[in-house]
């Protein structure tokens, strides 16, 4: 074992430490807040893998998170309450009411022309199935089409961003279905097997932690395998990879759906911890600061990305609960953002690893180079990640 | 616009301290304050009509500590910035009612956040201030809703515009959401009971500014009459493609439920001028309260061409409807503000407002107002007094047969 | 059918004022600036404070917009992009910053507010932007009624356009801009100083933005965050003209806009959106280079 592997598991170890203790020093409302950073944690992990490991900037991620969410929100909203009371034998979503033509009958299965498509979200479990099989056909399908065409680069970046726009316009448009601009609110508990997960219990918390642990490893381990390594090669050189004989474009999708897979998870447990899900979900706006957290953490990542996005929220959340800079937080967000991109090249994670080798090896041989400004350094070590 | 409110709002305070009684001051400042949420969009997108309603709600807090405030008690006014997205909106209920224990809130401008937060609301037992007129059907005990309903804005309006102006043929055009889609479904039923007919019912994604093609179809359409739900900066590009296609408001008036002094201001009168909005508040209303409402708003904001309008008005007495809720029960927790509020009256800028004891909805008075060429309105129909709100108007709630009573929704009535 | 067509062409020209400048600052430069948007933004801010300020007309705000923008450019190039060439998708994170900062910055009024001053025309609310009498109502034509102000729209893209064709194909600074975009270590070891002309590149596309900023001031709301949802309209006409080619983005800018119109027309605004966007990844999909490239990407 290397040293750089030690410490990276070493960092891995203390990561998840960390997770688990929080619920030992806050209350209730700091549980269900960094439950929900947890979730981003989890898009940030999805950013890292495709666009640090296979080199695919997806500007849509937010779609499959919001497909995920609207997925188990359905569920959820079909065994809230409020569903039961619209004087139907079976729960009705009372916002079908209120766009129902005049004279509709009360009834999941017509009081619109697509309603039916609700009719298994009376069970839970489609809802949770389907909250990663739907990102996944997607992306599958996304992916079969961009990467055999060996679309790259920013090409695939407006894709998905057109992509996850038109999902939203025909989302916020068929609100008779969808709920439209307010999206899935008033939802149910998540229930599994008698356990219900209230947002501020710590249940949920182990649930959000332990789903995000689970991503973190499997995630780390997935591109150590032969299969993460073709693309890791592919990323540097598409085309020599291809002359060895790989199918490239199967690797890019394979990657592409475990990262929508990854998404559609953090979806669900969004709606689990928040309890809504709305169309602004696939804004461009959520989707483009989903990439500038992993690349605050450190895009080439795992581990840095997923911090990286638990530290921006902590951050914003910190700064913009400070009263005199309520109106000013989103600027300094702004900056943070610049000044990293500009310095910091491989985020945090990249910051920490260089550090961690000068400490190393000044422990080892006399120092020599104690004392060049680390950021200068990392710029001029990183050309392109 | 805004001018640091917090500083004004200190000054605000220090001022009245000064005038004040010592008494009043003294104890004023060693009781510990009420701490009330203002959870409104400070940035993003919304922050253009939002950071409005936080001020009129940090307004009438300044004045009430200028008086002696509550019980006694100073009140202190948190401010969060739901930034325009409901995640925001969410985690800022959850921190005002989980983390800071406060137990009323005034806030949200869109059904979108409001709706996101209302299950905060609902299992912690707090209360929310709503002060946007919005599209009804909704019954939270949880909720005191200070703006117009559907029935407010659209009862006396569609008669009058069938009746008074003799129009036949309505085209409806909205933003796509909910608000306007219920407002159009009620128009039509009222638009059918007054012997006129709807020729079109369009949307155009929120935020669109991109009219050319609608007034085209507008004019083609047939129709003497524009009923716009329309809203958000949207209005302004309708509007001036309205005039710029060459139509009149003398042939064909718009005759919109959103439109406000805010929107006129912005797209320059001339291009309103003519055309119809209907709502319980007006700026140009000749009230004794409301000349000086709107010259404080003005000095609060340090913007001496400050317009006000319904929701800000809203805002701003909806602060006093607590003030007397929570006096009257002693009882600061959503249920004593709840048995408090229930039938409290309050002399608004716009007249006098009651909370109904039944749906605690606002009871307003239907003013319809006609915009003039220097960007006020002058009002050319309104009801004598002010009426009960109904929240379920659209589904056939009446006045004799109401939905949402004090019991919460009677569902056996509800049919669509 | 004309009135159509003349609705398709004002769109194809507000599209194409947006894109121009971004056709010069990413498919040239290879920088993906997301604060174009909020450039535009800046330029229809110039209009409301000229109008406000100097009490001049909504014409004189042209020319100060070009200016202000470009200097705006001309900074942020300077500061940001100039550390980021080379790194495409580094600089479409930077200036995602620089577009909050700058947004907030109006919304501020340049950080005013926390001293309890007010700027009148900045600030969070809407503004007013005055426009010309001449260019309120419709123009008579040959007996078909046009809309004023979208035909000064159309004439103000066209005189944009050709001038920025000029530049790029008739001066010596278009040449070198060409040279760059060909090939930028070969330019510089021509002798031409690269720094200088990206920076100028950058200011110019930036100052174009300004300019579309005034005339959308025109016909819609002007806000801090006008023009937030800008951006990927001109990025998709950029992408789908294919790269570096200025005749593929006009191309594009028009297709898309005479697309919207008749889409819009035969059903509806929301359908008539979707359409492009699925439109766009088509052509994506189909033809990567873009519909008229001269370089493989």
């Amino acid at each position: 074992m290397t040293l750089d592997r030690r410490l990276t598991l070493c960092a891995y170890a203390l990561f998840i430490v960390a997770i688990f203790a929080v619920p030992l020093f806050v209350d209730e409302f700091g549980l269900n807040r960094i439950a929900k950073f947890l979730v981003y944690g989890m898009l940030g992990i999805a950013i890292a893998l495709s666009w640090g490991y296979a080199g695919i900037l997806n500007l849509g991620q937010g779609l499959f998170f919001g497909l995920g969410a609207y997925m188990l929100a359905m569920s959820l909203k079909l065994a809230s309450p409020t569903s039961l009371q619209q004087g139907a034998d079976k729960p009705v979503p009372d916002f079908m009411l209120w766009n129902a033509e005049p004279g509709a009958p009360t009834d999941l299965c017509c009081i619109n022309k697509a309603s039916f498509l609700w009719l298994p979200f009376q069970h839970q479990s489609v809802g949770l199935v389907m909250g990663i099989a739907l990102p996944v056909i997607v992306a599958a399908l996304l992916g079969i089409i961009v990467f055999r065409k060996r679309i790259e680069g920013p090409f695939v970046s407006i894709i998905t961003l057109a992509l996850v726009l038109l999902v939203r316009l025909v989302l916020v448009d068929a609100q008779p279905v969808t709920g439209g601009f307010n999206g899935l609110t008033d939802l149910a508990s998540l229930e599994i097997f008698g356990f219900e997960f209230d947002p501020y219990s710590k249940g949920t918390y182990w649930l959000a932690a332990g789903i995000l642990t689970l991503t973190l490893v499997a995630t780390r381990l997935i591109v150590e395998t032969r299969a993460g390594l073709v693309l890791q090669a592919a990323r540097d050189d598409q085309r020599r990879v291809r002359y060895l004989g790989f199918d490239v474009s199967l690797y890019q999708t394979f990657f592409f759906c475990v990262a929508a897979a990854i998404s559609g998870v953090a979806g669900m447990l969004y709606v689990i911890v928040a309890q809504f899900a709305s169309p602004t979900f696939m804004d461009l706006a959520f989707s483009v600061t989903m990439v500038v957290w992993a690349a605050v953490g450190g895009r080439a990542s795992i581990l840095g990305a997923c911090v990286g996005a638990i530290l921006i929220n902590m951050m914003e959340a910190g700064i913009s609960e400070t009263e005199a800079l309520v109106g000013a937080w989103k600027a300094i967000i702004g900056l943070v953002f610049v000044l990293t991109v500009l310095f910091l090249p491989r985020g945090l994670a990249g910051l920490l690893h260089d550090q961690i080798g000068r400490f190393a090896s000044v422990g080892r041989d006399k120092p020599r180079v104690a004392h060049v400004p680390m950021s200068s350094a990392a710029v001029t070590e990183t050309k392109e990640a | 616009m805004n001018v640091s409110r917090r500083h004004l709002l200190k000054a605000a305070t220090l001022g009245s301290a000064s005038l004040a009684a010592p008494h009043i001051v003294s104890r004023a400042f060693a009781a510990e304050p009420i701490k009330v949420g203002a959870l409104y969009s400070q940035t993003g997108n919304l922050a253009v009509a939002e950071k409005l309603l936080a001020n009129g709600v940090s307004m009438a807090v300044a004045e009430i500590n200028a008086t002696g405030g509550i019980l006694g008690r100073p009140v202190e006014v948190v401010v969060e910035d739901g930034a325009s997205d409901p995640k925001t909106f969410s985690e800022k209920a959850s921190k005002l009612i989980v983390k800071d224990k406060i137990m009323t809130v005034f806030g949200c401008h869109t059904s979108a956040s409001r709706k996101a937060v209302l299950p905060i609301f609902e299992k912690r037992g707090a209360m929310l201030f709503y002060q946007t007129h919005y599209e009804g059907f909704e019954c939270s005990r949880n909720v005191i809703y200070s703006g117009a309903v559907p029935n407010h804005q659209l009862a006396n309006y569609i008669p009058w515009i069938v009746k008074t102006l003799g129009k036949k043929k309505f085209f409806i055009v909205g933003s796509n959401y909910i608000y306007p889609r219920e407002m159009a479904k009620v128009s039509k039923k009222l638009i059918e009971a007054a012997g006129a007919q709807w020729v079109a019912d369009e949307y155009l994604e929120l935020g669109h500014s991109e009219w050319a093609v609608m007034v085209k179809k507008i004019k083609e359409s047939g129709a003497d009459v524009v009923l716009s739900n329309v809203v958000g900066d949207s209005i302004i590009a309708f509007y001036r493609e309205f005039k710029n296609q060459g139509i009149s408001q003398a042939d064909i008036p718009i005759c919109a439920t959103v439109t406000s002094e805010i929107e006129i201001a912005a797209m320059g009168a001339d291009y309103a001028a003519g055309s119809y909005t209907s709502f319980p508040y007006f700026m140009s209303l000749d009230m004794p309260g409301n000349k000086s409402f709107i010259e404080r708003f003005r000095k609060f904001v340090n913007d001496p061409k400050q317009v006000t309008y319904h929701s800000l008005e809203a805002a701003y007495f909806q602060v006093f409807l607590w003030k007397q809720a929570v006096e009257k029960s002693k009882d600061l927790g959503a249920e004593g503000i709840r048995t408090g509020i229930a039938g409290q009256s309050y002399e608004a800028p716009g007249g006098k407002v009651t909370i109904d004891a039944d749906n605690l909805h606002c009871w307003l008075t239907p003013r319809i107002g006609q915009w003039q060429a220097d960007g006020q309105s002058k009002v050319v129909d309104a009801y004598p007094h002010p009426i009960k709100p109904l929240p379920y108007f659209a589904y056939g709630e009446t006045e004799s047969n109401l939905f949402c009573t004090s019991k919460g929704l009677d569902t056996a009535k509800l049919k669509i | 059918m004309i009135d159509v067509l003349f609705i398709g062409l004002s769109l194809s020209s507000i599209l194409l004022l947006v894109a121009l400048g971004l056709a010069i600052t990413y498919g040239a430069m290879g920088v993906i600036n997301m604060a174009h948007g909020e450039i535009v933004m800046a330029g229809a801010y110039v209009a409301v404070l000229s109008g406000i300020w100097l009490k001049t007309s909504f014409y004189v705000a042209l020319p100060l917009a070009f200016l202000a923008a470009a200097a705006l450019g001309w900074i942020i190039e300077r500061l940001v992009v100039s550390r980021l060439y080379g790194r495409l998708l580094d600089t479409l994170l930077a200036t995602w910053g620089v577009s909050m900062l700058i947004q907030q910055a109006i919304r501020l009024e340049f950080g005013l507010t926390f001293l309890g001053i007010h700027i009148a025309g900045l600030g969070t609310g809407l503004q007013n932007v005055a426009v010309p009498a001449e260019l309120q109502g419709v123009v008579n034509i040959a007996g078909v009624e046009l809309n004023a102000y979208r035909g000064f729209i159309v004439l103000v893209t066209v005189v944009l356009t050709a001038l920025t064709w000029f530049i790029m194909y008739w001066t010596s600074l278009g040449m070198k801009v060409r040279a760059i975009i060909r090939n930028p270590k070969m330019a510089a070891a021509c002798g031409i100083d690269v720094r200088k002309v990206n920076a100028l590149t950058f200011a110019y596309g930036s100052g174009l933005a300004g300019v579309a900023g005034v005339m959308m001031s025109g016909f819609k709301g002007v806000s801090p965050d006008l023009g937030s949802s800008m951006v990927v309209d001109g990025f998709m006409v950029v992408v789908t003209g294919g790269l570096g080619s200025l005749i593929g983005t006009i191309m594009a800018s028009g297709l898309l806009g005479e697309t919207n119109a008749l889409v819009a027309v035969a059903t509806n605004d929301i359908l008539a959106r979707a359409v492009i966007f699925a439109a766009v990844i088509l052509v994506i999909v189909l033809k990567p280079e873009g519909l008229f490239s001269f370089k493989r990407r």
